[in-house]
């Protein structure tokens, strides 16, 4: 059976896969408040702020992801920051937060994109009912975006789990490495590969039905 | 202006073919091998690949660019050396007979570790010389001369470090190596699973982490960690080997009788080199300036 290999070895595999599901939910969710932060800098009235995020947004999407985690895990101590002591923790978190400003600067593109795309006049009659621009945001603006932007979303979601392979780079043991210690030690390349392609798709193909769902929930007559 | 750029251009044309000439050149004429008399070159029997090379006059080395201090090619002046260059002279001269500039036999073939089984199958090197570990699942593909060089698997640490002296002392410590090496496997087996991995693509990047105190310690093949400790001066290496990485020299499996006595006649030069203290020297001369020891024997 494919993938059985993953059962000789659970203890790299499982635990690969719980740290590679652990990444990928901090990193999203860290991509998704600093995307939405960055995509109210890019709209916002007041031009600093706009340059400050559009900064961001081309600084982290054209920088490539691996580079990023190398700075963040052996770049940062140079100038004596560390996100802990222990450095298995260290490149845990460094990668974390690298999947998060990464996937955070192309979210940031999508919600601008949804913010845009709400109606001008409803903005307008929201300020003249006396809305300040934040609440105009929070009850107006936003949720309105956070409905249409489900479906790209989706897909950098999708896309961020298959980054955080990259992590292995800067040595955290999560499902790819875990497929490569396998394969050196039993020189079983392509079993060892196929398991891990099999569990990438357990995490993906259910992801992407759950964006799916949500966007026909989500869904508003307009 | 137009008429300068063309001549710019002519200029570099010009350069380019002189380049491509003289790289040309330095490669020997495969038929000529100069100013060797006759008579003071050995004697071989005529089925033999040694004496087919010796006709040619030359012989194809394969060997790494930068591999301190087994084999580098000087970037500025192009000429070869370091340790396994150094044997593969000796060998040139055990073919070609005693001279001043073995090199002029010698064909410098650049390979990698991956490209260094290939090269000798397809034929495109007659030697690999190159920190070239002895082991079975090679054996199945080419053959190997006897060990001319022995070393095994060490620990490096930061000159500071009193905890780590032997490989026991890993247990409970962060300990980095690279990805897919056998390197891992042995820490592993030296302390029972009890040391922490941290595995990175290079080992420079396993220098850094070390020395921002994110590793406890570095280990693999003492070779390797020569290099590093070369590089920063406030690490050492300490312990003794705990795995063993005997180097030969690769040849080619004798195929129709294409490769006949060639083991053998490396091996008795090898043994030759040892014996007549040449090794010794050779050990002294690029290994014990990064090593700080001495040795008479790759046994010692």
């Amino acid at each position: 059976m494919p993938g059985a290999i993953a059962f000789e070895f659970p203890e790299l595999y499982f635990t690969g896969l719980w740290l590679t599901i652990q990444i990928s939910v901090f990193g999203l969710l860290g991509a998704i408040v600093i995307g939405t932060l960055v995509a109210v800098l890019r709209v916002s009235p007041i031009a600093p702020l706009r340059w400050i995020g559009a900064v961001y947004v081309e600084f982290f999407r054209n920088t490539p992801l691996v580079v990023q985690l190398f700075f963040l895990f052996l770049g940062l101590p140079l100038i004596g920051l560390r996100f802990s002591s222990d450095t298995f923790e260290n490149i845990f978190r460094a990668a974390a937060l690298g999947m998060g400003l990464y996937h955070g600067a192309y979210v940031a593109e999508v919600v601008r994109g949804g913010l845009l795309g709400v109606d001008r006049g409803q903005i307008e009659a929201a300020r003249s009912l006396g809305l300040s621009y934040v609440q105009m945001l929070r009850y107006v603006q936003l949720p309105q975006t956070f409905r249409s932007v489900i479906p790209p979303l989706g897909n950098i979601g999708i896309a961020l789990v298959k980054n955080t392979s990259l992590a292995s780079t800067i040595g955290v043991t999560e499902l790819l490495f875990a497929a490569e210690i396998v394969e050196s030690r039993t020189f079983r390349a392509e079993e060892a590969f196929i398991a891990a392609t099999l569990l990438y798709l357990a995490l993906t193909i259910p992801l992407g039905f759950a964006v799916n769902a949500l966007e026909r929930r989500m869904l508003v007559a307009r | 202006m137009r008429g300068l750029t063309r001549a710019f251009a002519l200029g570099l044309v010009l350069a380019f073919i002189g380049a491509a000439c003289t790289g040309g050149s330095t490669t020997p004429s495969p038929t000529v091998a100069p100013s060797a008399s006759t008579s003071t070159r050995p004697k071989f029997d005529l089925a033999t690949y040694q004496y087919s090379l010796q006709t040619k006059g030359r012989i194809r080395i394969g060997t790494q660019e930068d591999n301190t201090p087994f084999s580098v090619k000087n970037p500025a002046t192009g000429k070869w050396d370091g340790f396994d260059v150094a044997i593969g002279r000796e060998i040139a001269k055990a073919i070609f007979g005693e001279s001043d500039d073995p090199d002029k036999y010698i064909e410098y073939v650049p390979v990698t570790s991956a490209t260094r089984i290939p090269s000798l199958t397809d034929n495109k090197v007659d030697v690999i010389i190159k920190t070239f570990t002895i082991n079975d699942d090679r054996k199945k593909q080419i053959d190997f001369s006897d060990v001319y060089f022995s070393t095994g698997q060490r620990i490096l640490v930061k000159k500071d470090n009193t905890s780590i002296k032997e490989a026991a002392d890993l247990a409970g410590k962060t300990v980095c190596a690279q990805r897919g090496s056998t390197s891992e496997k042995n820490i592993a087996t030296a302390t029972n699973g009890a040391a922490r991995p941290l595995l990175l693509d290079s080992y420079p990047a396993c220098l850094l982490a070390l020395q921002q105190g994110q590793a406890d310690a570095i280990s693999t093949d003492e070779t390797i960690l020569f290099g590093l400790a070369k590089q920063d001066p406030n690490t050492k290496l300490v312990g003794k080997y705990f795995s063993t990485e005997p180097y030969g020299i690769g040849v080619k499996k004798s195929v129709g009788g294409d490769r006949t006595g060639f083991v053998d006649f490396l091996n008795r030069t090898l043994v030759t080199i040892i014996t007549g203290g040449t090794w010794a020297k050779f050990y002294e001369q690029y290994i014990t300036p990064v090593s700080f020891d001495k040795k008479r024997t790759p046994d010692d």
